[in-house]
């Protein structure tokens, strides 16, 4: 198919370069890149070389069963109008990434959000501090094993509203 | 002159600051050293939340992410749900939706004028804005029944059809906005205050700014055509004929002409959809909701916000309920490290002002 | 000005004067603050019931809680709630600072907000419509005609219970009691 040659060609470079990566496109401007934690700021660089300048955001999965995080760079190419989702896992115990700074500048903030969000350490971001929590002391909200509905139980619930207290 | 380095709260009670957002300034006289934006204050956790409940209840959640402009959320995750099911959307729901998104992108708009010429000291333009844009909300709540928030948009369509005089309505009011524009042009765009106060403000490059992760106005300001309604068209954007308003200079000043530009384009993309709109039906059946089980996969999607490209990254394991729900909101990269860049050096004065040149929605920021 | 009001402006002349001029602060504590615009501007005009925003604490004496409140928010609100001069009056604006309405599972929002400050009156509803701002207005109007708005004397009295709730959510506060004497007594 005619339109679909630039995914096509892009998915030929990358197997080419890159070793234990799979590369697929589920469909019209859309391209999967899977590949291993070592590789990612490499994969990323050839991939802003060609024309995916900008990062949108960073998703990251709990899959609590498989004891692993998922992460999913997403990339955006104006020129050919390619969204591309670069993903990797990592362990869940001892969650840690490298910084992807140096290649997007705005990497920062979304790894920011996801060490807030999930407890993943970012290495050599600098700026690892709290973003949308208040003085946060419980496991880290967006993981799977933290049940907001029993949180609110026993942080807001169990506050006595005022005729509660002083009626006993 | 000896000078101290003062630290100074902007926000989040403080007259220059629209929603609930604070920024943390360094001072030195009355210029800024260094801005740290310090969002949170409306936090709520949406991404969580959703994987507690069926695909359908979240409807009525998505929405409320942003306040100002919350039909858009309801499309794309529609749009989501609808490829991950594999679900057909009929024409006439198809144009139907585009009407809601243009009216919604109006009234963000028309939001946005009265806050902007508020935080400039316009109080005349405000009074006017406000006011046509009460004119828009009506035509949505004739439409869906609710003022502000819609739930009007469902997976496979929309929930019905346009009530009877709809279209007349509407036609009327987009002539009446369309009668006002040029007395928005008279007392504040071509305003010399305005010009003067906001011409070279709060520039950025346009490396930068595809750099910072800059979309929508600003993005369009520094001179790239970028848009997500014609590089991915969706809904019924490939049927229509409408231009992307692109400026060169990266300030304060552009973006907020585009914003007006805008707003001419999406009143033409509705009158388009009204004239080209086919009769037929507005929704495809979905399976019993309560008990809807969505395939297993992954899926991206992205749409044009009022505010610039606003993502959906989704995955379903093939239970009722979504196994996890990420949003992209445009005002995200907007409203941390660009907002922090430009405030670099700004005077106190232009601090609120360059904020509101960025369009940030602060809800969108904290999810 | 109505000529029966008149006997009434010149026994009370500070319940009339709280009535008419009710000035909210500007605190968008959440979205209910998308329907404050159309109510201050052209087509509802809140000046006309003597309603107008405020850029300071100092010089408000209505608190509209405008939606939702989570946990960051809370600390500015009890603050912004602690400068303010009193005679004082909260309204909880939309279903969330009622009972938490659509955010009831939210791990950061408040579920109801009158266990951390008090509050004078609810508008229900997700989102209200301005009218009831109208309807909630006239409706503090009776109950300072009636002495019936003692949201702050309630802080007053119990301000152990209040403060005590506060430091369970938010943790120690960085800024000292607004009523140190009732600090130290049991009145629960």
């Amino acid at each position: 198919m005619k339109i679909m040659d630039r995914e096509e060609n892009l998915r030929e470079e990358i197997l080419s370069v890159f070793k234990n990566t799979e590369v697929s496109s589920p469909k019209r401007k859309r391209l999967t890149v899977i590949t291993e934690k070592a590789l990612i700021s490499e994969v990323m660089k050839f991939l802003k070389d060609r024309g995916f300048k900008q990062l949108c955001a960073i998703s990251c999965i709990d899959w609590i069963e498989e004891k692993e995080f998922e992460l999913i760079y997403h990339l955006s190419s104006f020129e050919s109008g390619i969204h591309a989702m670069v993903k990797t896992k990592i362990d869940r115990e001892n969650p840690v990434m490298k910084s992807m700074i140096p290649v997007f500048t705005n990497a920062q903030t979304y790894e920011r959000e996801i060490w807030e969000m999930f407890g993943v350490q970012f290495e050599g971001n600098p700026r690892l501090i709290p973003l949308f929590l208040d003085r946060w002391r419980d496991i880290p909200p967006f993981r799977k094993d933290f049940d907001i509905r029993e949180y609110v139980k026993r942080t807001f619930d169990v506050i006595p509203s005022l005729e509660e207290k002083q009626n006993g | 002159m000896d000078e101290r380095e003062l630290e100074l709260f902007f926000g989040p009670q403080h007259m220059g600051m629209v929603g609930n957002f604070s920024i943390t300034l360094k001072v030195r006289g009355d210029r800024v050293v260094e801005a740290r934006a310090n969002p949170g204050y409306l936090h709520r956790g949406f991404a969580k939340m959703m994987e507690y409940r069926v695909w359908i209840q979240n409807f009525p959640l998505v929405c409320r992410i942003n306040v100002m402009d919350p039909d858009p959320y309801e499309l794309i995750y529609a749009m989501g749900v609808e490829e991950l099911a594999g679900i057909e959307v009929p024409e006439r729901a198809k144009y139907i939706r585009t009407i809601v998104m243009e009216l919604s992108r109006l009234a963000s708009h028309l939001a946005w004028i009265w806050a902007y010429g508020n935080a400039l000291g316009f109080d005349t333009i405000g009074q006017w804005s406000m006011g046509d844009r009460d004119y828009i909300i009506d035509l949505l709540e004739f439409l869906t029944g609710g003022r502000i928030y819609h739930i009007y948009i469902w997976p496979g369509g929309v929930r019905r059809d346009l009530p009877d005089g709809f279209e007349e309505k509407t036609l009327k009011i987009l002539d009446t906005l369309e009668g006002h524009l040029p007395e928005y042009d008279d007392v504040f765009f071509n305003n010399r205050l305005f010009v003067t106060r906001a011409r070279g403000v709060a520039k950025i490059t346009k490396e930068e700014a595809i750099e910072l992760g800059a979309t929508g106005q600003v993005l369009r300001a520094t001179g790239v055509k970028m848009d997500i309604r014609k590089l991915e068209p969706y809904a019924a954007y490939p049927y229509l004929d409408f231009e992307i308003p692109v400026r060169e200079d990266g300030d304060s000043y552009s973006r907020m002409m585009l914003i007006r530009e805008e707003m001419d384009q999406s009143i033409s993309i509705i009158r388009q959809c009204f004239k080209k709109m086919p009769k037929g039906p507005v929704y495809h059946r979905v399976p019993n909701p309560f008990k809807w089980k969505v395939p297993k996969g992954e899926t991206y999607v992205r749409m044009e916000s009022a505010r610039g490209e606003l993502g959906l990254y989704m995955v379903s394991t093939g239970e009722d309920k979504p196994y996890r729900v990420h949003f992209r909101p445009p005002s995200l990269p907007h409203g941390i490290l660009i907002l922090e860049k430009l405030l670099k050096g700004a005077s106190i004065a232009d601090v609120g002002h360059i904020m509101m040149s960025l369009y940030i929605a602060a809800p969108e920021v904290d999810r | 000005m109505d000529r029966g009001k008149i006997s009434k402006w010149l026994k009370y002349p500070e319940k009339m004067g709280h009535k008419y001029s009710l000035w909210a602060i500007y605190f968008a504590t959440g979205c209910g603050i998308m329907e404050i615009p159309p109510v201050l501007t052209s087509r509802w005009d809140a000046e006309r019931f003597g309603v107008l925003p405020a850029a300071t604490p100092r010089q408000a004496n209505l608190f509209l809680i405008t939606g939702y409140v989570s946990v960051k928010t809370l600390r500015p609100i009890v603050r912004t709630y602690e400068l303010m001069r009193e005679p004082k009056y909260t309204v909880g604006f939309g279903s969330c600072p009622i009972n938490g309405g659509m955010y009831w599972d939210s791990y950061n929002t408040i579920k109801r907000v009158d266990k951390y400050i008090p509050i004078d009156g609810w508008i229900a509803g997700c989102m209200p419509r301005p009218e009831s701002i109208f309807i909630a207005v006239t409706k503090l109007w009776m109950m300072i005609d009636k002495g019936a708005a003692t949201g702050y004397i309630r802080y007053r009295e119990n301000y152990r219970y209040y403060r005590e709730n506060q430091e369970r959510i938010l943790g120690k506060l960085d800024w000292p009691p607004l009523y140190p004497e009732k600090m130290g007594e049991d009145n629960g």
